[in-house]
């Protein structure tokens, strides 16, 4: 009997979600509760931006666009469970997902399996090893995000020596090992490569010891808020060396959190400043109008992921299919928010962008 | 090397008296009830978000004398939010087993930290200090007044809840109940005043520490409770969970593990343990010690064997 | 029960992808569920660490049927090893810490999960730290290959008779009244002769077998695991499901796993309040049966007796 009521629960679902519906359903999943609810939030709004904007357009092919918004909460067992919704829904013919690397893995042989067109926001290289064709992944991976800063350090800045941390995640220790490689690589010395505990919040016994290493450089591959209190009891403590931070630290909150202390902190990121060009400017302001907030760090990524797959729509043939769009987004090549969008057959941008910013005067500057 | 002992020593003291105050809500809770009260650690948290809130309403954000006003109004009204948490989710369930009352603990610590997130905001908020800035130098060692704010805070509190409990004729009916409820309902004391009065001071005492926490690492996330909760709890456990003193001296502990641990461990084995080993130090340790002394290190060593086991769950 | 294979063969047939997942997902939490019930319903013991025997069970598929260290096991083979490594862990966990009592020995045993979580997290060598392991092999059994939902739910199924089946026949044993002896009371226990340590030990061993296996079948089901899916919430969420089915009873653990499984995904609609209202249902829920929807009185000896059959 309990059985059969669960059979019944399952079947409703099934019915609720598998309702017909005429619009063209585009999904997306992502953690907007847990520790990384603000990123996943803010990434979500980007996209919502995007298909309010192109339905006021008139749509695509005469049909209203509609983002079905999961949180996964950085979870892979809900990713891979919300990855067979978004397949069995037939209406959805594309989706944004998953926003961490750790669950973009275990879905992806999810969505492979029902040919869903897949854009991605997860960074670890490994993400598209399995050779997934309906997989894109339109932003730069950690292996350009490690690189670019430890050339910098060592061509533009002269230094000789560094200090790495992460915090201990994917994201964080890849980057953090991509930096290490190339920093040595190019001649200089790791004087210490520690891992922190993700919600530390008091690095002032790791940084009592890097004081002692006097490092010209310290990498520090995680995100905020870690990041923030990382260069502000760093310069506390009296730490002269210039630090250097992955693309989660490029927000204002990273600014207003270490206030003075992050003056002169170089920042990787992969978008130029929401302030460099007439359509980031129209970005930045069309989105507080619509959320009544500044973007987050990754809103512009989100906005261009749902501009690929909706491009891609717009050409592909009607009636619009998964694997028709696959085709298109395949194709994709136009200048897209951030940099020009084109894919690689891997899935991998043909031109990864990545800028370096570094604190002055309390803002971003580009520095390369 | 003596300068970097007392630097360490100094952290360590800062993070222990944080640790050490949200220990006490825990033990004292657990004195009474025997309840693992899950919430405590969301408290903490909600306490950080309503400080910040006050300071903006009121407009006295990062005065130092500013912040006892606002230290002082958040402490009563987490304090009240404690009273209401047990009166709705843990008092219906009392007398039924010890494993409900915890997990409808474990329900709201849920609640509290989304309510906290659908109205504060998942944004990292960046917090005023309300401690007094600068820093000053001890033989080598930089010592910043935030620091020293916090310890004394710390140490006032602690001081004054010890007296307290000691002392005036509440604090001895709230040990009556913790030592026996019946034979205290008994004697005319009415164990529910004294439970009401429990929850509301240790989450005050919770928001308090989220307050100083908040105020000194300069940021307040609506999940900071959690693994903060946990550290907390196990220095409760620590020190003897139940005992007063015993939170104290096992916050403070928790806080050199922690502190020195990370600092010498990667040098000690060659970097074979790095730092990222720092959440386990206090569990290797909190093991280790309970298989050596079974109930902390201050715990009195009481009829436990039968009152505590006998059909608990 | 007999129901159970009959009912999931026609699910199998008839439901679509997404409520098959959500069913394999339930019945892995149900036998997650009678394996820790072991432990905290009959022996009366609190594990707070549940999770760590599941990553045990995980890692061990993870690792020696991948690419990682190119060993590639069948997969009845790394059950096997799986959830006999799990079981070790347990006997040489409990030792040491079966002699504490009450809830030091939750506290123990939470710290035990954190401290597997964290070295999973710290191994790099081993375990590929926080990137976990990625394209694990696809299992196969006897020539059948595990890939779809739908292959999972026959497996799950069958072990959750075979689990089923085996916790009931512990409940009825020696073993059994010896647990119900240790949990009403460990002096009088001792008094009449039972080797109460040992007793406990057994029981935490079998329980953590348990949860080794599943664990094997959950990172078969994902072909991926990292440290970010064994953290204490899992432990918590496992103790959940036998106290709001209740404690001591199979068929217990069976409705808790529905109920916590199912009720999330049910909420998904209301996106931003999903996890604030599963938290209020989860308060709800006990305030209304403190001691669990099914009493420990109406296991499955009971609903024999009902149907005429006595004892088996």
């Amino acid at each position: 009997m309990r059985i059969k009521s669960i059979l019944y629960a399952a079947v409703a679902v099934a019915a609720l979600t598998g309702a017909a519906r005429a619009d063209i359903l585009i999904g997306t999943a992502g953690p907007t509760t847990n520790a990384e609810a603000l990123f996943g939030t803010t990434w979500q709004n980007g996209m919502e931006l995007a298909v309010r904007q192109a339905n006021a357009a008139g749509g695509v092919h005469g049909q209203k666009l509609v983002l079905v918004r999961d949180d996964d909460g950085g979870d892979p067992k809900q990713g891979t469970l919300i990855a067979q919704k978004h397949c069995d829904e037939a209406g959805m013919l594309a989706v944004v997902a998953n926003f961490n690397s750790g669950v973009t893995i275990p879905s992806s042989d999810v969505y492979n399996r029902c040919g869903m067109p897949q854009v991605t926001n997860a960074s670890n290289p490994k993400v598209t090893k399995a050779g997934y064709k309906n997989l894109f992944r339109p932003i730069a991976n950690d292996l350009s995000q490690g690189a670019a800063p430890a050339d910098y350090a060592l061509a533009k800045l002269g230094a000789k020596k560094a200090a790495v941390v992460h915090d201990k995640q994917a994201f964080g220790q890849g980057v953090a090992e991509v930096f290490r490689e190339n920093f040595t690589k190019g001649g200089g010395t790791i004087t210490s490569f520690s891992g922190i505990a993700q919600t530390d919040v008091d690095f002032s016994a790791l940084l009592s010891s890097i004081r002692a290493e006097n490092p010209d450089v310290v990498y520090f591959g995680g995100v905020m808020p870690a990041v923030g209190l990382f260069v502000k009891q760093a310069r506390e403590l009296g730490i002269k060396a210039t630090f250097f931070a992955a693309d989660s630290a490029f927000t204002p909150d990273f600014i207003a959190g270490a206030g003075p202390a992050s003056e002169g902190t170089v920042v990787s990121f992969q978008a130029p400043p929401y302030d460099s060009s007439p359509a980031l400017q129209k970005f930045a302001t069309d989105y507080k109008a619509a959320f009544g907030e500044d973007p987050g760090p990754y809103s512009a990524y989100g906005y261009v992921e749902a501009t690929i797959i909706i491009e891609a729509m717009k050409k592909a043939p009607t009636p619009l299919t998964r694997a028709g769009i696959v085709t298109e987004i395949a194709k994709s090549d136009f200048d897209g928010l951030v940099g020009h969008v084109a894919f690689t057959p891997a899935g991998e941008l043909q031109k990864p962008f990545l800028f370096l910013y570094a604190v002055k005067g309390g803002k971003f500057a580009l520095v390369q | 090397m003596g300068a970097l002992i007392l630097q360490q020593t100094i952290n360590a003291l800062t993070v222990g008296s944080i640790y050490a105050l949200i220990a006490l809500g825990y033990t004292m809770v657990y004195g009474v009830l025997r309840l693992i009260n899950f919430a405590h650690s969301e408290l903490f948290t909600a306490g950080a978000f309503i400080g910040l809130a006050l300071a903006g309403a009121l407009g006295i954000a990062g005065h130092p004398t500013g912040g006892l006003l606002v230290g002082l109004i958040t402490f009563v009204l987490v304090g009240l939010a404690g009273v209401s948490v047990e009166i709705v989710a843990y008092r219906p369930l009392r007398g039924t087993s010890r494993l409900a009352p915890m997990l409808s603990a474990l329900g709201m610590a849920v609640v509290i930290q989304n309510a906290v997130m659908l109205i504060g905001g998942r944004r990292p908020m960046i917090y005023p200090s309300f401690l007094p800035s600068g820093v000053i130098d001890v033989f080598g060692a930089v010592v910043s007044y935030k620091q020293i704010t916090i310890f004394l805070v710390a140490v006032v509190l602690m001081i004054g809840l010890e007296l307290f409990v000691n002392r005036t004729n509440l604090g001895v009916r709230i040990r009556a109940v913790a030592e026996n409820a019946e034979t205290a309902s008994l004697v005319g004391i009415n164990p529910n005043m004294a439970i009401s009065l429990i929850f509301f001071i240790g989450p005050g005492l919770g928001a308090v520490a989220g307050i100083l926490y908040s105020s000194f690492y300069g940021v307040a996330t609506f999940t900071m409770g959690f693994v903060i909760g946990m550290k907390a709890f196990t220095a409760a456990i620590l020190g003897g969970i139940g005992s007063i003193p015993g939170a104290v001296l096992g916050g403070f502990l928790l806080g050199a593990i922690e502190t020195f641990g990370t600092a010498w461990m990667p040098v000690l084995t060659g970097g074979v343990i790095g730092t990222e080993y720092r959440d386990i130090f206090a569990f290797s340790v909190l093991v280790l010690i309970l298989l050596f002394r079974p109930a902390g290190l201050l715990g009195e060593h009481v009829s436990e064997e039968t009152r505590v086991y006998k059909s608990d769950f | 029960m007999a129901l159970v294979p009959v009912l999931a063969l026609i699910a199998g047939q008839f439901l679509p992808a997404y409520p098959l997942r959500i069913l394999d997902m339930i019945l892995l939490y149900a036998i997650l569920g009678l394996g820790l019930n072991i432990i905290v319903g009959y022996a009366g013991l609190l594990d707070l660490g549940y999770v760590a025997f599941y990553a045990i069970g995980a890692y061990s598929w993870a690792l020696l049927a991948s690419g990682q260290f190119d060993i590639h096991l069948p997969f009845a083979l790394v059950l096997l090893i799986g959830a006999s490594l799990a079981g070790l862990a347990g006997i040489l966990l409990g030792i040491p810490v079966l002699r504490l009592r009450g809830d030091y020995l939750a506290i123990v045993t939470l710290g035990f999960g954190e401290i597997i979580r964290v070295l999973m997290n710290n191994l790099d060598g081993v375990t590929n730290g926080p990137q976990g392991i990625a394209r694990i092999d696809e299992a196969h059994l006897f020539g059948w290959t595990l890939s779809t939902p739908e292959d999972f739910l026959y497996l799950l199924v069958a072990m959750l008779v075979v689990v089923f089946l085996f916790v009931w026949r512990i409940q009825e044993s020696a073993l059994g009244t010896a647990l119900s002896a240790v949990r009403e009371d460990q002096d009088a226990a001792r008094g009449c002769g039972i080797d109460t340590t040992r007793v406990k030990l057994v029981a935490f061993a079998l329980s953590a077998f348990i949860g080794g296996g599943c664990g094997v079948v959950f990172a078969a089901m994902q072909r991926f695991v990292s440290p970010e899916s064994f953290t204490f919430w899992e432990s918590l969420i496992i103790v959940l499901v036998i106290v709001i089915g209740g404690l001591g009873n199979p068929f217990g653990a069976l409705l808790g796993a529905t109920l916590l499984i199912l009720i999330p995904e049910l909420l998904r609609a209301y996106a931003d309040y999903r996890l604030l209202l599963y938290g209020m249902a989860l308060v709800i829920i006990i305030l209304a049966r403190p001691r669990g929807i099914i009493s420990r009185a109406f296991g499955p000896s009971w609903l024999m007796r009902r149907l005429g059959g006595g004892k088996c």
